[in-house]
């Protein structure tokens, strides 16, 4: 039935995508790798923005602290990739929680406004090497291979792996997010904070650890990102890619995997596959959105209920 | 209701103004456990706001919110919860586009135990905790004979049903107090009877109710103890029997019912 298959079209999605390598050329491996990378960070986009409902325009930071955090641990000081990881989570995590600390209070778009602000705040840092760290507006090269169980991991194949099992590490969480507290607890404040309150709800706790949460699951998607690309740059993490990953939770469908997915797949994987066209992504995105918004408000493959 | 029963929630000379406005002034008020008292009066008397007062939504400008003796004016409202002080709202404030049942869950979340790493982890704990939770919701939406919408999309049922969902999801925090906003307003003959008994019940399960009320059908039969306000002042307060002959009440109240009808069918 409809509702079933929805519900585990993450699943479907993820199996099938394992199979790809066997039968792909290099090309679609690594372009199936980004999808990966970027789902991660869409999805990581919805737990704040779809899910609780806050106005986030700035989620390419965490991305970034993400990226920069292994780029910078990996080359200057040579720690092995997959033990940044960690470390990146942790730190975009934080980044998150303390930019979110004095935000949360804001309503909509003055909460989007705000993290505009970080966002330009962000890129500013990058590019004028704050700290002789991040490598000013070239940002940092040769970024190492991650090795597992001393084995490196050099070959698209193998990195697409790794970037796959972080997708099903990450649907794995938004599925578990709709079945507990946790999940309602963000739907409960995005539908109505007065109400949810009255009930006990700590709006500002909450508020805060989604940011926590969706900072640090695109911090993951960081260090995966300067791995896949062996390079960070301020112009991956810049205001547009913010604006991207929120137009793909609001086109997809807010808190609905297939509908991320797909959103994902809309503006990441269509114009790699249709290179000529690349350039006219945003016109036809633009154009999707205004469409989209007007006719199905909900998003493309809107979030369905789920009769338990 | 035995007056020797304790003191549940005092108002000690609450007042509260919005700019030049004196919304409540000087008010006392004492609802002892137990008890179903109702809080009535014309319309802009101030009575949600009183509420919004209670529930911390709004902190007063002068004077002290007593639970159980101790002040509560000042904390946020997941705070007052916490204590046990659970409401409903005038205008229903059902989470849209979540159902019956997950709305009910809101009002467990004071109830629930598990952690959100637990939650993201879907540990088996937290699975048994889930389910537990789905369960007594259902018991709930039993009593309330709302079981057979438990998966229906909450803000697409009727208004008089919505109503009980709302009551259902407060239920669900096992309040100590409950704080009814105008439970009657929208609803037709049968379900305004119907709500009588719910009140009843839910006071002889323990529960003591403050409510605020335009349906004189309802708070005549089920208060204990009525307390009227006008503009923002208690006017007069007593059993029911006296406040329907308490002259005062009649000008200040009574006697515009037929205003407040009309602003009731286009609020």
């Amino acid at each position: 039935m409809k509702l079933s298959v929805n519900r585990n079209i993450g699943a479907v999605v993820w199996i099938a995508g394992l199979l790809v390598p066997l039968v792909a050329s290099n090309s679609w491996i690594s372009i199936l790798s980004i999808f990966a990378i970027y789902a991660v960070v869409a999805l990581s986009t919805d737990v704040v923005l779809g899910r609780a409902g806050m106005y986030d325009m700035g989620h390419a930071v965490y991305f970034g602290v993400g990226a920069y955090v292994t780029a910078i641990l990996n080359v200057q000081y040579g720690v092995p990739i997959l033990w940044t990881m960690p470390i990146a989570v942790v730190v975009a995590a934080i980044v998150g929680m303390v930019l979110a600390a004095p935000m949360v209070k804001l309503r909509g778009d003055y909460l989007l406004v705000a993290t505009i602000g970080f966002n330009e705040i962000f890129r500013m840092i990058l590019i004028n090497d704050v700290g002789g760290v991040t490598g000013g507006p070239d940002g940092i090269f040769g970024i190492g291979v991650p090795s597992v169980f001393g084995y490196s991991i050099s070959s698209q194949e193998g990195l697409f792996v790794l970037n796959w099992l972080l997708l099903g590490i990450a649907l794995v969480l938004m599925n578990n997010l709709d079945k507990s507290r946790l999940g309602r607890v963000f739907r409960y404040l995005k539908e109505d904070e007065l109400a949810a309150t009255t009930l006990g709800v700590n709006a500002r706790y909450y508020k805060i650890l989604a940011f926590g949460l969706g900072a640090g699951l695109a911090g993951a998607a960081g260090t995966l990102f300067a791995t896949q690309l062996a390079t960070v740059s301020p112009s991956a993490f810049v205001f547009m890619e913010s604006v991207t990953l929120f137009a793909i939770v609001i086109v997809g469908g807010q808190a609905s995997i297939p509908g991320v997915l797909l959103g994902t797949v809309l503006m990441f994987v269509v114009p790699q596959v249709f290179r000529d066209l690349a350039e006219y992504r945003y016109l036809v995105f633009g154009l999707a959105m205004i469409v989209v918004m007007v006719l199905r408000p909900q998003g493309i493959w809107p979030r369905r209920n789920r009769p338990e | 209701m035995s007056t020797s029963e304790p003191t549940l929630l005092a108002l000690d000379n609450i007042g509260i103004s919005f700019g030049g406005l004196r919304a409540v002034d000087q008010l006392n008020l004492e609802v002892k456990k137990g008890q179903v008292v109702g809080l009535i009066g014309p319309n802009g008397a101030g009575k949600t706001t009183v509420f919004n007062i209670i529930t911390g939504v709004y902190k007063p400008t002068d004077g002290r919110v007593l639970w159980k003796g101790e002040a509560i004016n000042g904390l946020p409202p997941y705070r007052v919860a916490q204590r046990g002080i659970l409401r409903t709202f005038q205008t229903i404030r059902l989470f849209s586009g979540m159902s019956v049942l997950e709305n009910v869950l809101a009002g467990k979340h004071l109830r629930t135990r598990q952690t959100w790493w637990a939650g993201l982890l879907s540990t088996p704990a937290q699975r048994r905790e889930e389910k537990q939770l789905r369960e007594e919701c259902m018991e709930i939406l039993k009593t309330l004979k709302l079981d057979h919408v438990a998966n229906e999309v909450a803000t697409s049922l009727a208004y008089g049903i919505q109503r009980r969902v709302e009551m259902a999801r407060t239920l669900a925090a096992s309040p100590e107090l409950l704080i009814l906003d105008e439970p009657a307003a929208g609803l037709n003959d049968n379900e305004s009877a119907e709500l009588n008994k719910t009140i009843l019940d839910i006071r002889d399960s323990g529960v003591t109710v403050l409510l605020v009320e335009h349906d004189m059908n309802v708070v005549m039969n089920v208060t204990d103890h009525i307390v009227v306000i006008s503009f923002g002042r208690k006017i007069a307060e007593g059993e029911p029997e006296s406040i329907r002959n308490n002259p005062d009440v009649i000008e200040a109240y009574l006697g515009k019912d037929d205003d407040e009808d009309e602003q009731e069918a286009f609020a």
